[in-house]
């Protein structure tokens, strides 16, 4: 059976902005599927998804999308490509319905099926009820949402997602990557971009990871983690408590703030709670399971 | 336990037509024109635009009823009363109040809101958007000076001796000057309200800006224009609200008011290349910069 072609080809891609290089000889096939791209602030991801979109020019070097080329056929790949941008782009005295069927009319939807697309999209999303209210109206975790939903009104081909939970609480970014799941399960592909990467080990697939403009890794993602590893962020005394774990025959690896304790057994979480409040320190986050892509990060940042 | 289940309806595929980017210029348009008018936005949007079209309505209805009155006494007293082309002074300040509330509308939320990273993620080019944009001030602004000329054209030829299709056919100039001076006054307001909606963040300052550049500004340029001096007479051109005036008593052959221009001995034709050289450099300008934002 043939592969299915890549979505997103790369080869050779520089991009600079004067004096600062955005990205730097970046070699990267995405296949389809639900592809996250990681990066700290600055690491190009928005460069890149602004030349995927054609609105950037590569300095250097070649772009494909869905097999058009990005610099000659920008039209052609802005038809079958949803993006949701990261920063604000809703107006405010618009209603939700009419904004997401003027975007679909923008793409070149008729009016009348650009309407009835509205509606059943903005109820995929969860804002069936709220779809006449405007925009100005709305919370961060809806307006995410109707960012959601525009960018895939037109029946895309692939959705460019950037930082799609940015800004909201626990319950609205579960909400959210759980709707990135479902666009999967309807064959769009995605490419989603965060710097959280308990994000993109759930959602994802393949990950492609950026530091400062340059390719780190791409390729697939072993599901889960390393369930027998418990991550613990903590705030000061982080030596101390890591001492302490060790103490009591735990495998402790530090990295600044951050504790990776191996330990099959429940009894980790409890012992990582228990000597940071010994240690009167404050602890940030504590999740099992999620160290692997975090380390594979830290480790190519490193080299 | 019940019978009943959740259904959901999922992801819709799409396979039928697209319009490409003739559709989304109209969907710009479309939405343009909503938008100065206020509809499908809140009942405050709505005040303004509407209230000038009121107005506007209702000065058309005062000279017909003005004509129809006039044509019932015995002594002609119509000819005294104002016509095509004395009309524009009536309505002229309300289509600046108008152009000086499309202009920053159309333009200034799409930037300030971020809402372009959006509109050109889809298939749409800098240069459709603003043409659309172009388009829709022009269509909707034109309502402000056409449709009172119309009204007094359809009421004079129904009040008309000669009946209604003898003073259409008698009066077919009127079909290519009436446009030709709206053009005049809605390409030179638009060039300069729109170059400054593309940098101005408010819409009220941007308004404010359009109307002072035409009103004190004009004043200014007039008074240093009329000084004596090699180089001075030129700066009579910069009172930019006489032109479209300039054109309009031009082409309708009438005198109502004595220009700084042509107090200096320009032509009505420099007025006509004052409006293209800022109209084009109106266009330029907000190109240019659009295409930064893109």
């Amino acid at each position: 059976m043939t592969p299915a072609p890549p979505v997103v080809t790369t080869k050779g891609l520089t991009h600079d902005y004067g004096e600062v290089v955005a990205l730097e000889n970046l070699d990267v096939e995405i296949p389809p599927g639900v592809t996250g791209l990681v990066g700290a602030n600055g690491a190009g991801k928005t460069t890149l998804f602004r030349i995927l979109l054609g609105l950037l020019h590569p300095t250097e070097g070649s772009v494909t999308v869905l097999g058009e080329d990005a610099r000659t056929e920008p039209m052609a790949i802005r038809g079958r490509v949803g993006y949701m941008p990261e920063d604000q782009c809703l107006p405010d005295e618009q209603t939700a319905a009419d904004f997401v069927a003027y975007t679909a009319e923008l793409a070149g939807i008729p009016p009348g099926e650009a309407r009835r697309r509205s509606s059943e999209t903005l109820f995929l999303v969860g804002l069936e009820e709220e779809r006449f209210r405007f925009l100005g109206d709305f919370s961060t975790g809806m307006r995410q949402r109707v960012k959601l939903a525009q960018a895939i009104v037109h029946d895309p081909t692939l959705v460019l997602l950037d930082e799609p939970a940015s800004g909201l609480d626990p319950e609205g970014r579960d909400q959210m990557l759980e709707l990135i799941l479902r666009l999967s399960r309807f064959q769009i592909n995605v490419i989603l971009s965060s710097h959280v990467l308990t994000d993109i080990e759930r959602t994802s697939g393949w990950v492609v990871m950026l530091d400062g403009g340059k390719l780190i890794r791409s390729g697939p993602l072993a599901s889960g983690g390393d369930q027998r590893s418990v991550v613990a962020e903590v705030l000061e005394y982080a030596p101390e408590v890591a001492s302490a774990l060790r103490a009591r025959g735990y495998e402790i690896n530090v990295a600044g703030p951050r504790i990776s304790v191996t330990g099959d057994d429940g009894s980790v979480e409890r012992a990582i709670v228990e000597e940071v409040a010994a240690a009167d320190a404050g602890l940030v986050r504590l999740v099992r399971g999620a160290s692997s892509l975090e380390d594979e990060f830290l480790a190519g940042r490193a080299r | 336990m019940t019978d009943e289940v959740i259904f959901d309806r999922g992801y819709r595929r799409y396979d039928g037509p697209r319009l490409g980017s003739a559709g989304a210029r109209r969907a710009v348009v479309r939405d343009g024109v909503r938008r100065v008018l206020g509809l499908r936005r809140k009942a405050r949007r709505k005040i303004l635009p509407w209230s000038l079209l009121a107005i506007a309505t209702t000065l058309g209805a005062v000279f017909i009823g003005l004509h129809f009155f006039a044509s019932q006494l015995p002594v002609d007293m119509a000819s005294e009363l104002p016509r095509y082309g004395e009309l524009f002074d009536f309505f002229s300040w309300i289509g600046i109040l108008f152009i000086a509330l499309a202009g920053p509308t159309l333009l200034i939320p799409d930037r300030t809101q971020g809402v372009l990273s959006v509109y050109f993620s889809r298939p749409l080019t800098v240069a459709t958007y603003l043409r659309a944009k172009l388009t829709a001030f022009l269509g909707v602004t034109a309502i402000i000076y056409l449709a009172p000329q119309l009204a007094l054209h359809l009421g004079l030829a129904f009040l008309a001796e000669d009946g209604f299709v003898g003073y259409l056919g008698s009066n077919l100039d009127v079909l290519w000057k009436v446009p030709a001076v709206t053009a005049g006054y809605l390409v030179l307001h638009g060039g300069i309200v729109t170059a400054i909606s593309s940098v101005v963040s408010r819409t009220g300052a941007a308004a404010a800006i359009f109307l002072g550049i035409l009103t004190a500004g004009g004043s200014i340029a007039a008074r240093i224009g009329l000084i004596e001096g090699p180089i001075t007479r030129y700066v009579t051109l910069l009172a930019l609200d006489q032109h479209p005036r300039i054109v309009r008593d031009w082409a309708f052959d009438i005198t109502t008011s004595d220009y700084p221009a042509s107090q200096v001995g320009f032509d009505p034709w420099v007025s006509v290349v004052v409006i293209l050289l800022i109209a084009g450099a109106g266009v330029w300008w907000v190109h240019r910069r659009y295409r930064r934002l893109a």
